[in-house]
């Protein structure tokens, strides 16, 4: 299969997926680098035991100052994925929704390729701007560990991964919205509206017993809400991560094919 | 297969707004067939149809023999279009367009395209959102044109093109319909259409009101005679004549509209002593307009 679709739009995605892997590398290399300084720090770590609600807001549970605790605490559970979700949904949104907005996308409907390949494509695309992040975190909290943050790399790489695929279904979700509705708001406005209710109910509940059950509808809760760092990603996370991408993936190849073009 | 665009009962409803109504339509091949009509008469939404774009609401089309609903990338092969608002990629320059999508078709000549980027001087090095709307223009008829289609379906081709490349480009019309290929092209611009189309279709709101080839539609609109008399005369002389409207009178001149038989308003134009007589049909801009004053109706529609 050509791959000109794709290839068109990470020529126009470049230079956003460089600043945002750029800054977002910078900023793990900053947290990493950090951490020997403040790894003793008692009074860091009853922030998250006096007030553990609080702490659940930003996705801080247990000890900040532990390698995991760190990092969930100022990487995985908070910016990393709000960063990856500002990438993906935002790229959602504009391939299909934004871009015939724009009045660009029917130059690329009118190639002599299947509806089917074009959303495929750009769903490629989103993939990869979501691992290209994912690696970017992932690589320098392996260089963490020169600087005392001792988590073991395969935990590192997959819990990263988890997220990209998080990113990458809310993404599709966003995609698929634009494709229904051919409006870039709408699109933004419910991947951003699923992402931030996801998170809400997988930080808080650890604290909360009555949002507790409803964790598993929590795409976070699936990569980087269940302790992931510490005890790894489970098959499970793994098959939710990717059923929902799989079946976001579909749906926008639906609304893709009925989609009314300007 | 001599038909190159077909449609019967075509429609497109937007919620309770009908954009496109029952469009019957036959284009022949190798034809320059002109689509007229003024802003929201649904040309563009007809072209979407045609171009699988759009899913019609109801009716079918059928494009080279083919159903855009199924036969979109056959369809997209053979046909070379050029949207009514062309957007580009804002940052690409020209020269990254043609390259992305020649390759993106794969079927394309370089050579083609070269000629085309000569005879239309196109500006191929800088971004798209540093040129001119004519010169975004021309880097899209290249893009139309570039795979050598079959069928090619302009949407207002030469908005923004300076009159120099207006004639490059009715040149290369001519070319493409004398090579047997087909034009389909929606225009505002109607000398434009009077000088290239074999034969026109108008839309009204979302409405065919006719087609015909242009002299065969100006035939059908009444004889517009002016003529200026050696002394004052009474129009009212030439309002009793059947066929025959007083459009103006001044003094010693009068104009008349006259349709059907010229024989008796001749008559009594000839018995009035003139000295002066200019006759002649309306063009396609006076056409154009009467149909959309309602001067000239729907009952004027003749079968494509």
């Amino acid at each position: 299969m050509r791959l000109d679709v794709a290839q068109l739009d990470l020529s126009i995605r470049r230079r956003s997926l460089l600043w945002y892997a750029g800054g977002l590398s910078l900023y793990t290399l900053i947290v990493v680098a950090i951490y020997p300084a403040l790894k003793n720090s008692a009074s860091l770590d009853s922030i998250a035991t006096t007030d553990p609600t609080a702490a659940a807001l930003f996705g801080i549970t247990g000890s900040i100052t532990s390698p995991v605790g760190w990092l969930n605490a100022n990487i995985y559970a908070n910016f990393f994925p709000l960063v990856m979700l500002f990438l993906t949904v935002g790229y959602g949104a504009a391939a299909m929704a934004g871009q015939d907005e724009d009045g660009t996308l029917c130059l690329v409907a009118v190639l002599p390729l299947r509806r089917r390949a074009i959303a495929l494509q750009k769903a490629g695309v989103m993939l990869l701007q979501a691992s290209v992040l994912a690696a970017g975190v992932a690589a320098l909290v392996i260089v963490g560990r020169s600087f005392d943050v001792d988590v073991p790399a395969s935990t590192v790489i997959s819990v990263s991964v988890a997220v990209a695929l998080m990113g990458v279904d809310l993404g599709l979700v966003a995609m698929a919205v634009g494709a229904r509705t051919g409006k870039r708001g709408t699109a933004i406005g419910v991947g951003s509206a699923i992402a931030a209710v996801s998170y809400l109910i997988s930080s808080l509940a650890p604290v909360a017993s009555w949002i507790k059950p409803a964790r598993y509808v929590s795409l976070f809760y699936w990569s980087v809400g269940n302790d992931q760092l510490a005890k790894g990603v489970r098959p499970a996370d793994w098959g939710v991560l990717i059923v929902v991408g799989l079946c976001a993936a579909y749906a926008v190849i639906i609304a893709f094919r009925y989609l009314d073009l300007r | 297969m001599t038909v190159a665009i077909e449609t019967i009962g075509l429609t497109k409803t937007y919620g309770a707004t009908r954009a496109v109504a029952d469009l019957d339509l036959e284009v022949e091949r190798g034809e320059v067939f002109g689509f007229l009509g003024p802003n929201g008469a649904g040309k563009t939404t007809t072209i979407r149809m045609l171009l699988a774009l759009q899913r019609p609401t109801a009716g079918r089309a059928r494009i080279l023999g083919l159903d855009p609903i199924g036969h979109d990338v056959e369809i997209h092969r053979r046909v070379g279009y050029l949207p009514g608002d062309l957007e580009l990629f804002p940052r690409m320059t020209g020269q990254h367009h043609l390259d992305r999508f020649a390759r993106a078709r794969g079927n394309v000549d370089g050579t083609l395209v070269a000629d085309l980027v000569d005879r239309f001087q196109v500006v191929l090095d800088r971004p798209i959102r540093e040129l001119s709307k004519g010169n975004r223009q021309k880097i899209g008829l290249v893009m139309a044109l570039m795979h050598e289609p079959e069928l090619l379906v302009l949407d207002e081709p030469t908005s923004g093109l300076d009159p120099l490349m207006q004639d490059a480009f009715e040149e290369l019309v001519r070319e493409a319909a004398a090579a047997g290929r087909t034009v389909f092209l929606s225009s505002h611009e109607l000398d434009e259409v009077q000088r290239l189309a074999h034969r026109v279709a108008i839309i009204r709101a979302g409405n065919l009101v006719a087609t015909d080839s242009v002299e065969d539609l100006r035939r059908g609109t009444p004889l517009k005679v002016e003529i200026r008399f050696r002394g004052p005369v009474d129009p009212a002389a030439f309002a009793s004549l059947a066929g025959v409207v007083v459009s103006g009178a001044d003094g010693e001149s009068v104009s008349l509209e006259v349709t059907g038989e010229i024989g008796p308003a001749l008559e009594a134009i000839a018995a009035r002593d003139p000295v002066d007589l200019v006759s002649r049909h309306a063009d396609l801009d006076e056409l154009f307009k009467g149909y959309y004053r309602g001067s000239v109706g729907p009952e004027a529609i003749d079968a494509p």
